[in-house]
């Protein structure tokens, strides 16, 4: 099969994929992420994995259909833009070790990739992060994007991120959810969401990205914006 | 300690390579990733304002309770800090003068670097916001973060700049805080709530987009608390 085209373009912050797909070749991308393509593409709605994979991915936060693009009878270009504004990272995966991404992160993959989503029990990211994560597996391209720019850390042993940054990671790593006292701010509720110091330990060796900003504190610093409640709307 | 700032100005993130034994202080929640055995402690600044008291007026004025200390332990360590919203990241160096910095400029210091609770202005009436300011004073490096991109000017004389955009200034400067519009209505109007009006001879850092406003715009338009 024809390796995917591709470029992004405007990174680290308004990153812009573009997909350039030979005759009959099909990419699967985030439902809605689609910005413009060329006339030749034909669009599918489509839930990858069946009702139950669309319901993981609905439950981690990522919308519950994935839609295949397709190039009919000729070449043609497909742009991809990520709701938030940041960064993408192309990805290969080569069948001998998964992906795991953050479950906002997906934005394009080749239709040889399966994504399932992962609970990640006790072990999940707490305090309005997601406890699920996608995992992905088998051949092919992967594209994901972050809020702000993606930073690669190559870990060789061991490496902390506060669980808010991780974008994606190798699954030759392993992790442990753990709070760090000098970042958590103890029964001071700092925010809505997050804030509470919990990172993520990881071990091994293998890729990982982060990325430059956060989502929750970024809603945290909007929330005090927002109008009050008056006492006659409280009914 | 050596600093490197990347995906400059959006995106800002800073990338602290620290050697043994080696200690920044940074603004609690700026903690994205770090070496895995980074010492890390919080700390409640003393000094005039510092101690409990400071700690709870910074509350107040939105900034975080606590500082966060990291200190690289035996061996080499590697820290990434950054801002919480979109913006730049400007490294400014301390020798022996004083900044005032805007609370929620502030991002990091290295240890030498003293941290005085500033006055507490006063609340500003459109924005809600309260102008609250530390002083930096000692010598080393103190790191600002800023909503947008960083803009310096060099005042000889006399300047005026709006407080929703002041990030730090030298306090070799004298200043007063007043309305942009002689009257309140215009003021009101003209969207421009109140004026930093510096005297002297020193830098001004600004950044280009005011937090202030950008988040009575998107905020005015969510559901109510």
């Amino acid at each position: 099969m024809a390796t995917t085209q591709y470029t992004i373009e405007h990174n680290p912050s308004y990153a812009l994929l573009k997909l350039s797909l030979g005759a009959e070749q099909t990419v699967m991308v985030e439902a809605g992420a689609m910005s413009a393509m060329d006339s030749c593409i034909e669009m599918k709605s489509k839930a990858k994995g069946g009702l139950m994979g669309g319901l993981g991915r609905m439950l981690g936060g990522e919308s519950l259909f994935i839609s295949e693009f397709t190039a009919k009878g000729k070449p043609g270009d497909v742009y991809v833009s990520p709701g938030v504004p940041g960064d993408i990272q192309h990805y290969y995966l080569d069948g001998s070790r998964n992906l795991m991404v953050q479950s906002s992160g997906f934005v394009a993959a080749d239709p040889t990739v399966t994504i399932d989503t992962q609970f990640q029990g006790f072990k999940g990211f707490f305090s309005g992060e997601s406890l699920f994560l996608l995992k992905v597996t088998g051949e092919g391209n992967f594209w994901f994007s972050s809020f702000g720019a993606i930073l690669e850390i190559p870990v060789d042993g061991g490496y902390v991120v506060d669980t808010g940054y991780i974008v994606a990671f190798e699954d030759t790593l392993s992790y442990d959810v753990e709070l760090i006292s000098g970042l958590s701010f103890n029964g001071l509720k700092t925010g809505i969401l997050g804030g509470e110091g919990f990172v993520a330990r990881f071990s091994g060796k293998g890729r990982l990205w982060i990325q430059s900003r956060n989502l929750y504190p970024f809603i945290n610093f909007l929330n005090p914006f927002r109008p009050v409640k008056s006492s006659n709307d409280s009914d | 300690m050596k600093l490197d700032l990347l995906h400059q100005p959006d995106s800002a993130i800073a990338k602290i390579t620290m050697a043994p034994q080696e200690e920044l202080v940074a603004e609690a929640g700026a903690m994205v990733a770090m070496s895995p055995y980074m010492n890390v402690s919080t700390t409640l600044r003393q000094g005039k304002g510092g101690g409990i008291l400071g700690g709870l007026k910074r509350m107040v004025a939105g900034e975080s309770l606590f500082l966060s200390v990291f200190r690289s332990g035996n061996s080499d360590a590697e820290l990434f800090l950054a801002p919480k919203l979109m913006g730049d990241i400007l490294p400014y160096q301390l020798k022996g003068t004083e900044l005032v910095v805007q609370s929620t400029g502030y991002m990091a210091s290295t240890p030498q670097v003293d941290i005085d609770l500033g006055f507490q202005g006063f609340k500003s009436l459109f924005s809600g916001e309260s102008l609250f300011w530390l002083s930096m004073s000692g010598s080393g490096v103190v790191l600002l973060s800023a909503f947008g991109a960083i803009y310096e000017i060099d005042v000889a004389g006399e300047y005026v700049v709006d407080t929703g955009h002041i990030v730090a200034f030298e306090k070799t400067l004298d200043f007063s805080i007043s309305k942009a519009n002689p009257s309140w209505i215009g003021s009101f109007l003209g969207g421009e709530g109140l004026v930093c009006r510096f005297r002297g001879q020193g830098k001004v850092f600004c950044q280009t987009h005011n937090p202030g406003a950008f988040g009575q715009l998107v905020g005015s338009k969510l559901p109510p608390r």
